[in-house]
Protein backbone atom coordinates (compact mmCIF):
# COMPACT_ATOMS: atom_id res chain seq x y z
CA UNK A 1 0.00 0.00 0.00
CA UNK A 2 1.65 3.00 -1.26
CA UNK A 3 -0.61 5.60 0.10
CA UNK A 4 -1.65 5.07 3.60
CA UNK A 5 -4.65 7.01 3.38
CA UNK A 6 -6.32 4.09 0.71
CA UNK A 7 -7.61 0.95 2.05
CA UNK A 8 -7.25 -1.93 -0.34
CA UNK A 9 -8.61 -4.71 1.76
CA UNK A 10 -7.63 -6.85 -0.45
CA UNK A 11 -3.81 -6.46 -0.32
CA UNK A 12 -3.83 -8.92 2.68
CA UNK A 13 -4.32 -11.88 0.18
CA UNK A 14 -1.29 -11.04 -2.37
CA UNK A 15 0.71 -13.97 -2.87
CA UNK A 16 3.99 -12.93 -2.95
CA UNK A 17 7.37 -15.11 -3.27
CA UNK A 18 9.87 -15.22 -0.50
CA UNK A 19 12.87 -17.31 -2.33
CA UNK A 20 12.46 -17.78 -6.20
CA UNK A 21 14.29 -20.42 -8.15
CA UNK A 22 14.57 -20.01 -11.26
CA UNK A 23 13.03 -18.18 -13.86
CA UNK A 24 10.21 -20.44 -14.21
CA UNK A 25 8.37 -18.74 -11.52
CA UNK A 26 8.94 -21.73 -9.17
CA UNK A 27 9.11 -19.96 -5.59
CA UNK A 28 8.91 -20.54 -2.20
CA UNK A 29 5.83 -18.24 -1.28
CA UNK A 30 4.57 -16.54 1.48
CA UNK A 31 1.56 -19.20 1.51
CA UNK A 32 3.98 -22.01 1.70
CA UNK A 33 5.97 -20.16 4.43
CA UNK A 34 2.96 -19.95 6.65
CA UNK A 35 2.21 -23.88 5.60
CA UNK A 36 5.63 -24.66 7.07
CA UNK A 37 5.29 -22.21 9.58
CA UNK A 38 1.84 -24.13 10.49
CA UNK A 39 2.82 -27.49 10.52
CA UNK A 40 6.08 -26.78 12.45
CA UNK A 41 3.92 -25.20 15.20
CA UNK A 42 1.57 -28.24 15.59
CA UNK A 43 4.78 -30.94 15.89
CA UNK A 44 6.55 -28.79 18.07
CA UNK A 45 3.92 -28.13 20.54
CA UNK A 46 2.76 -31.85 20.08
CA UNK A 47 6.19 -33.02 20.34
CA UNK A 48 7.22 -30.66 23.43
CA UNK A 49 4.20 -31.03 25.58
CA UNK A 50 3.78 -34.55 25.60
CA UNK A 51 7.13 -35.60 25.60
CA UNK A 52 7.61 -36.10 29.42
CA UNK A 53 4.45 -38.60 29.09
CA UNK A 54 3.28 -37.17 32.53
CA UNK A 55 0.41 -39.56 34.41
CA UNK A 56 -0.42 -35.91 35.89
CA UNK A 57 -0.16 -33.84 32.94
CA UNK A 58 0.74 -30.40 33.47
CA UNK A 59 -1.12 -27.66 31.39
CA UNK A 60 0.57 -27.74 27.91
CA UNK A 61 0.24 -31.69 28.43
CA UNK A 62 -3.62 -31.10 28.86
CA UNK A 63 -4.06 -28.95 26.27
CA UNK A 64 -3.10 -31.50 24.02
CA UNK A 65 -4.86 -34.38 25.64
CA UNK A 66 -8.15 -32.13 25.30
CA UNK A 67 -7.54 -31.83 21.47
CA UNK A 68 -6.59 -35.47 20.82
CA UNK A 69 -10.15 -36.23 23.32
CA UNK A 70 -12.29 -33.47 21.50
CA UNK A 71 -11.30 -34.84 17.84
CA UNK A 72 -11.45 -39.15 19.22
CA UNK A 73 -15.04 -38.15 20.25
CA UNK A 74 -15.91 -36.41 17.11
CA UNK A 75 -14.81 -39.36 14.83
CA UNK A 76 -16.57 -42.05 17.19
CA UNK A 77 -19.78 -39.95 17.27
CA UNK A 78 -19.74 -39.42 13.70
CA UNK A 79 -18.02 -42.77 12.35
CA UNK A 80 -17.99 -45.22 15.33
CA UNK A 81 -15.26 -47.09 16.31
CA UNK A 82 -14.69 -48.33 12.72
CA UNK A 83 -13.94 -44.74 11.78
CA UNK A 84 -11.17 -44.27 14.72
CA UNK A 85 -8.45 -45.51 11.76
CA UNK A 86 -8.79 -42.39 10.26
CA UNK A 87 -8.25 -40.67 13.81
CA UNK A 88 -4.43 -39.35 12.18
CA UNK A 89 -6.06 -38.45 8.75
CA UNK A 90 -9.03 -36.11 10.92
CA UNK A 91 -6.61 -35.30 13.45
CA UNK A 92 -3.94 -33.72 11.13
CA UNK A 93 -6.66 -31.83 9.05
CA UNK A 94 -8.16 -30.63 12.00
CA UNK A 95 -5.15 -29.45 13.67
CA UNK A 96 -4.11 -27.69 10.63
CA UNK A 97 -6.94 -25.66 9.32
CA UNK A 98 -7.44 -24.77 12.93
CA UNK A 99 -4.02 -23.32 13.48
CA UNK A 100 -3.45 -22.11 9.93
CA UNK A 101 -6.96 -19.78 10.67
CA UNK A 102 -5.73 -18.68 14.24
CA UNK A 103 -2.07 -17.79 12.55
CA UNK A 104 -4.78 -15.56 9.97
CA UNK A 105 -5.74 -14.01 13.61
CA UNK A 106 -2.31 -12.60 13.76
CA UNK A 107 -1.87 -8.83 12.67
CA UNK A 108 0.42 -8.62 9.27
CA UNK A 109 0.48 -12.84 8.92
CA UNK A 110 -1.12 -14.55 5.36
CA UNK A 111 -4.16 -16.66 5.79
CA UNK A 112 -3.48 -19.95 4.24
CA UNK A 113 -7.01 -20.97 4.54
CA UNK A 114 -8.43 -17.69 2.65
CA UNK A 115 -7.09 -19.22 -0.09
CA UNK A 116 -9.77 -21.65 -2.22
CA UNK A 117 -6.60 -23.76 -3.71
CA UNK A 118 -5.83 -24.61 -0.42
CA UNK A 119 -9.31 -25.86 0.94
CA UNK A 120 -10.05 -27.31 -2.34
CA UNK A 121 -6.93 -29.34 -2.52
CA UNK A 122 -7.69 -30.68 0.99
CA UNK A 123 -11.27 -31.26 0.55
CA UNK A 124 -9.74 -33.51 -3.06
CA UNK A 125 -7.75 -35.46 -0.50
CA UNK A 126 -10.77 -36.31 1.59
CA UNK A 127 -12.67 -37.68 -1.22
CA UNK A 128 -9.40 -39.26 -2.44
CA UNK A 129 -9.52 -40.88 0.56
CA UNK A 130 -13.27 -41.91 0.84
CA UNK A 131 -13.13 -43.19 -2.42
CA UNK A 132 -10.49 -45.46 -2.33
CA UNK A 133 -11.14 -46.51 0.99
CA UNK A 134 -14.83 -46.89 0.09
CA UNK A 135 -14.08 -49.28 -3.03
CA UNK A 136 -11.20 -51.37 -1.00
CA UNK A 137 -13.43 -52.05 2.33
CA UNK A 138 -16.81 -52.90 -0.10
CA UNK A 139 -15.93 -53.06 -3.47
CA UNK A 140 -18.34 -52.72 -5.75
CA UNK A 141 -21.19 -52.53 -2.97
CA UNK A 142 -19.32 -49.08 -2.45
CA UNK A 143 -21.93 -47.76 -5.41
CA UNK A 144 -24.79 -48.47 -3.38
CA UNK A 145 -24.13 -44.81 -1.93
CA UNK A 146 -25.83 -44.29 -4.95
CA UNK A 147 -28.54 -45.84 -4.49
CA UNK A 148 -31.04 -45.17 -1.87
CA UNK A 149 -32.75 -48.37 -0.23
CA UNK A 150 -36.03 -48.67 -0.97
CA UNK A 151 -36.49 -46.72 -3.97
CA UNK A 152 -38.57 -48.72 -7.04
CA UNK A 153 -36.81 -49.61 -9.70
CA UNK A 154 -38.69 -47.08 -12.03
CA UNK A 155 -37.20 -43.70 -10.29
CA UNK A 156 -33.82 -44.93 -10.29
CA UNK A 157 -32.76 -43.52 -13.49
CA UNK A 158 -33.70 -40.07 -12.27
CA UNK A 159 -32.29 -40.83 -8.38
CA UNK A 160 -28.89 -41.89 -9.28
CA UNK A 161 -27.92 -39.30 -11.02
CA UNK A 162 -29.16 -36.38 -8.24
CA UNK A 163 -27.00 -39.00 -5.85
CA UNK A 164 -24.08 -38.80 -7.89
CA UNK A 165 -24.08 -34.59 -8.11
CA UNK A 166 -24.93 -34.73 -4.89
CA UNK A 167 -22.13 -36.92 -3.76
CA UNK A 168 -19.86 -34.61 -6.14
CA UNK A 169 -20.82 -31.33 -5.17
CA UNK A 170 -19.44 -32.10 -1.36
CA UNK A 171 -15.94 -31.80 -1.97
CA UNK A 172 -16.91 -27.93 -3.65
CA UNK A 173 -19.18 -27.41 -0.48
CA UNK A 174 -16.35 -28.42 2.05
CA UNK A 175 -13.95 -26.46 0.23
CA UNK A 176 -15.85 -23.45 -0.62
CA UNK A 177 -17.64 -23.05 2.85
CA UNK A 178 -14.17 -22.65 4.62
CA UNK A 179 -12.43 -20.31 2.10
CA UNK A 180 -15.71 -18.46 2.07
CA UNK A 181 -16.00 -18.02 6.05
CA UNK A 182 -12.81 -16.96 5.98
CA UNK A 183 -12.14 -14.42 3.24
CA UNK A 184 -15.31 -12.80 4.08
CA UNK A 185 -14.22 -12.49 7.47
CA UNK A 186 -10.84 -11.31 6.71
CA UNK A 187 -12.50 -8.91 4.22
CA UNK A 188 -15.10 -7.51 6.93
CA UNK A 189 -12.44 -6.94 9.16
CA UNK A 190 -10.01 -4.93 7.20
CA UNK A 191 -13.03 -2.96 5.62
CA UNK A 192 -14.21 -1.39 8.84
CA UNK A 193 -10.59 -1.07 10.10
CA UNK A 194 -10.15 1.01 7.13
CA UNK A 195 -13.24 3.58 8.33
CA UNK A 196 -11.65 4.43 11.10
CA UNK A 197 -8.20 5.85 9.37
CA UNK A 198 -10.88 7.09 6.37
CA UNK A 199 -13.02 9.16 9.23
CA UNK A 200 -9.71 9.90 11.33
CA UNK A 201 -8.20 11.89 8.21
CA UNK A 202 -11.42 14.52 8.58
CA UNK A 203 -10.39 15.76 11.70
CA UNK A 204 -12.04 15.99 15.25
CA UNK A 205 -15.34 15.01 14.43
CA UNK A 206 -14.01 12.43 11.90
CA UNK A 207 -12.28 10.72 15.47
CA UNK A 208 -15.65 11.22 17.18
CA UNK A 209 -17.08 9.01 14.26
CA UNK A 210 -14.47 6.59 13.86
CA UNK A 211 -15.58 5.11 17.60
CA UNK A 212 -18.17 3.18 15.81
CA UNK A 213 -15.95 1.48 13.50
CA UNK A 214 -13.84 0.94 16.38
CA UNK A 215 -15.88 -0.89 18.01
CA UNK A 216 -17.42 -2.79 14.91
CA UNK A 217 -13.58 -3.83 15.01
CA UNK A 218 -13.60 -4.93 18.21
CA UNK A 219 -16.43 -7.13 18.17
CA UNK A 220 -15.57 -8.77 14.67
CA UNK A 221 -12.01 -9.95 15.66
CA UNK A 222 -13.89 -11.72 18.69
CA UNK A 223 -16.55 -13.20 15.99
CA UNK A 224 -13.31 -14.06 13.42
CA UNK A 225 -11.98 -16.00 16.47
CA UNK A 226 -15.21 -17.84 16.82
CA UNK A 227 -15.24 -18.63 13.19
CA UNK A 228 -11.99 -19.83 13.31
CA UNK A 229 -12.17 -22.35 15.73
CA UNK A 230 -15.74 -23.43 14.22
CA UNK A 231 -14.70 -23.85 10.39
CA UNK A 232 -12.12 -26.10 11.66
CA UNK A 233 -14.79 -27.98 13.96
CA UNK A 234 -17.30 -27.84 11.05
CA UNK A 235 -14.76 -29.10 8.35
CA UNK A 236 -13.53 -31.82 10.83
CA UNK A 237 -17.28 -33.05 11.45
CA UNK A 238 -17.74 -33.17 7.99
CA UNK A 239 -15.01 -35.07 7.08
CA UNK A 240 -15.54 -38.19 9.81
CA UNK A 241 -19.01 -38.05 8.42
CA UNK A 242 -18.00 -38.93 4.75
CA UNK A 243 -15.68 -41.38 5.97
CA UNK A 244 -18.53 -42.75 7.63
CA UNK A 245 -20.24 -42.99 4.29
CA UNK A 246 -16.83 -44.83 2.73
CA UNK A 247 -17.27 -47.60 5.91
CA UNK A 248 -21.30 -47.60 5.75
CA UNK A 249 -22.11 -47.15 2.00
CA UNK A 250 -26.03 -47.74 2.72
CA UNK A 251 -27.92 -44.84 3.50
CA UNK B 1 -3.65 -44.74 51.62
CA UNK B 2 -2.11 -42.37 54.10
CA UNK B 3 0.92 -44.19 55.20
CA UNK B 4 2.45 -46.50 52.66
CA UNK B 5 6.23 -46.47 53.89
CA UNK B 6 6.26 -46.58 57.54
CA UNK B 7 5.61 -49.65 59.71
CA UNK B 8 4.13 -51.30 56.74
CA UNK B 9 2.85 -54.58 57.69
CA UNK B 10 1.73 -57.47 55.90
CA UNK B 11 -2.26 -56.53 56.21
CA UNK B 12 -1.08 -52.90 54.96
CA UNK B 13 0.29 -54.17 51.75
CA UNK B 14 -2.71 -57.04 51.17
CA UNK B 15 -5.09 -53.84 51.69
CA UNK B 16 -3.32 -51.98 48.59
CA UNK B 17 -3.07 -54.59 46.53
CA UNK B 18 -7.22 -55.40 47.11
CA UNK B 19 -7.88 -51.46 46.40
CA UNK B 20 -5.83 -51.16 43.14
CA UNK B 21 -7.40 -54.90 41.86
CA UNK B 22 -10.65 -53.17 42.76
CA UNK B 23 -9.60 -50.01 41.12
CA UNK B 24 -8.49 -52.13 37.45
CA UNK B 25 -11.92 -53.95 37.49
CA UNK B 26 -13.93 -50.62 37.77
CA UNK B 27 -11.63 -49.41 34.63
CA UNK B 28 -12.24 -52.29 33.21
CA UNK B 29 -16.03 -51.84 33.29
CA UNK B 30 -15.97 -48.52 32.47
CA UNK B 31 -14.20 -49.06 28.92
CA UNK B 32 -16.26 -51.68 28.57
CA UNK B 33 -19.46 -49.46 28.68
CA UNK B 34 -18.11 -46.44 26.71
CA UNK B 35 -17.09 -49.27 24.05
CA UNK B 36 -20.33 -50.69 23.88
CA UNK B 37 -21.98 -46.91 24.22
CA UNK B 38 -19.85 -45.57 21.31
CA UNK B 39 -19.70 -48.91 18.70
CA UNK B 40 -22.14 -47.13 15.82
CA UNK B 41 -21.95 -43.96 14.14
CA UNK B 42 -24.54 -41.55 15.91
CA UNK B 43 -24.14 -38.63 13.81
CA UNK B 44 -24.24 -35.13 15.12
CA UNK B 45 -24.51 -32.12 13.38
CA UNK B 46 -21.86 -29.17 13.51
CA UNK B 47 -23.26 -26.43 13.35
CA UNK B 48 -23.48 -24.25 16.66
CA UNK B 49 -24.30 -20.74 15.30
CA UNK B 50 -27.33 -19.95 13.58
CA UNK B 51 -24.68 -18.26 10.54
CA UNK B 52 -22.74 -21.30 10.92
CA UNK B 53 -25.89 -23.05 9.83
CA UNK B 54 -26.88 -20.79 7.13
CA UNK B 55 -23.43 -21.15 5.74
CA UNK B 56 -23.45 -24.75 5.43
CA UNK B 57 -27.41 -24.66 4.10
CA UNK B 58 -26.09 -21.89 1.54
CA UNK B 59 -22.92 -23.57 0.18
CA UNK B 60 -24.41 -27.53 -0.02
CA UNK B 61 -27.71 -26.12 -2.39
CA UNK B 62 -25.25 -23.69 -4.70
CA UNK B 63 -22.20 -26.23 -4.76
CA UNK B 64 -24.83 -29.38 -5.82
CA UNK B 65 -26.20 -26.46 -8.74
CA UNK B 66 -22.51 -25.60 -9.64
CA UNK B 67 -21.14 -29.37 -10.27
CA UNK B 68 -24.58 -30.32 -12.08
CA UNK B 69 -24.37 -27.19 -14.63
CA UNK B 70 -20.62 -27.67 -14.46
CA UNK B 71 -20.63 -31.21 -15.37
CA UNK B 72 -23.51 -30.49 -18.21
CA UNK B 73 -21.25 -28.43 -19.71
CA UNK B 74 -18.26 -30.36 -20.02
CA UNK B 75 -20.66 -33.45 -20.84
CA UNK B 76 -22.07 -30.98 -23.78
CA UNK B 77 -19.04 -29.77 -24.96
CA UNK B 78 -17.07 -33.81 -25.41
CA UNK B 79 -20.73 -34.66 -27.14
CA UNK B 80 -21.87 -31.65 -28.75
CA UNK B 81 -24.88 -31.34 -27.61
CA UNK B 82 -24.97 -28.26 -26.43
CA UNK B 83 -26.97 -26.98 -24.58
CA UNK B 84 -29.20 -30.01 -24.10
CA UNK B 85 -26.94 -31.84 -21.22
CA UNK B 86 -25.93 -28.69 -19.87
CA UNK B 87 -29.69 -27.97 -19.27
CA UNK B 88 -31.14 -31.33 -18.17
CA UNK B 89 -28.14 -31.88 -15.84
CA UNK B 90 -28.96 -27.91 -13.74
CA UNK B 91 -32.51 -29.39 -13.21
CA UNK B 92 -30.55 -32.23 -11.83
CA UNK B 93 -28.08 -30.48 -9.72
CA UNK B 94 -30.76 -28.30 -8.78
CA UNK B 95 -32.41 -31.60 -7.38
CA UNK B 96 -29.34 -32.42 -6.05
CA UNK B 97 -29.26 -29.20 -4.24
CA UNK B 98 -32.59 -29.58 -2.46
CA UNK B 99 -31.56 -33.45 -1.48
CA UNK B 100 -27.92 -31.91 -0.07
CA UNK B 101 -30.24 -29.32 1.99
CA UNK B 102 -32.87 -31.63 3.25
CA UNK B 103 -30.19 -33.96 4.09
CA UNK B 104 -27.85 -31.00 6.56
CA UNK B 105 -31.48 -30.13 8.12
CA UNK B 106 -32.08 -33.18 9.00
CA UNK B 107 -29.11 -33.87 10.38
CA UNK B 108 -29.31 -30.51 12.67
CA UNK B 109 -32.99 -31.73 13.81
CA UNK B 110 -31.44 -34.75 15.31
CA UNK B 111 -28.47 -32.66 16.93
CA UNK B 112 -30.87 -30.25 18.51
CA UNK B 113 -34.17 -32.64 19.15
CA UNK B 114 -37.18 -30.55 20.31
CA UNK B 115 -38.06 -30.51 23.94
CA UNK B 116 -40.23 -33.37 24.99
CA UNK B 117 -44.08 -32.18 25.06
CA UNK B 118 -43.29 -29.00 23.21
CA UNK B 119 -46.40 -27.65 20.37
CA UNK B 120 -44.64 -29.06 17.25
CA UNK B 121 -48.41 -28.13 15.33
CA UNK B 122 -50.60 -31.04 13.64
CA UNK B 123 -49.21 -34.23 12.23
CA UNK B 124 -49.68 -35.06 9.01
CA UNK B 125 -52.25 -37.62 9.32
CA UNK B 126 -54.42 -34.90 10.98
CA UNK B 127 -57.65 -34.61 9.31
CA UNK B 128 -58.52 -30.97 10.43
Amino acid sequence: MADPNKVDPIHQFLITPVVSFGEGGFAFTNSALFMVLTVGLILAYLLLSTGRRAIIPGRAQLVSEMLYEFVANMVRSSAGTAGMKFFPFVFSLFMFVLVANMFGMIPFFFTVTSHIIITFALALLVFAVVIVYGFWKNGFKFLKLFVPSGVPGYVLPIVVPIEIVSFLSRPISLSVRLFANILAGHITLKVFAGFIVTLGALGWLGWLGAILPLVMTVAITALEFLVAALQAYVFAVLTSMYINDAIHPSH
Amino acid sequence: MTDMRGSGGNGEEERVREQSQRLKEKIERARGQFAAETAGPQRIGGEVTGMGRAMRLGTEFIAAILVGAGAGYLLDRWLNTAPWLMLVMLLIGFAAGVLNVVRAAESMNRAAPPPPGSDLGPGSDDED
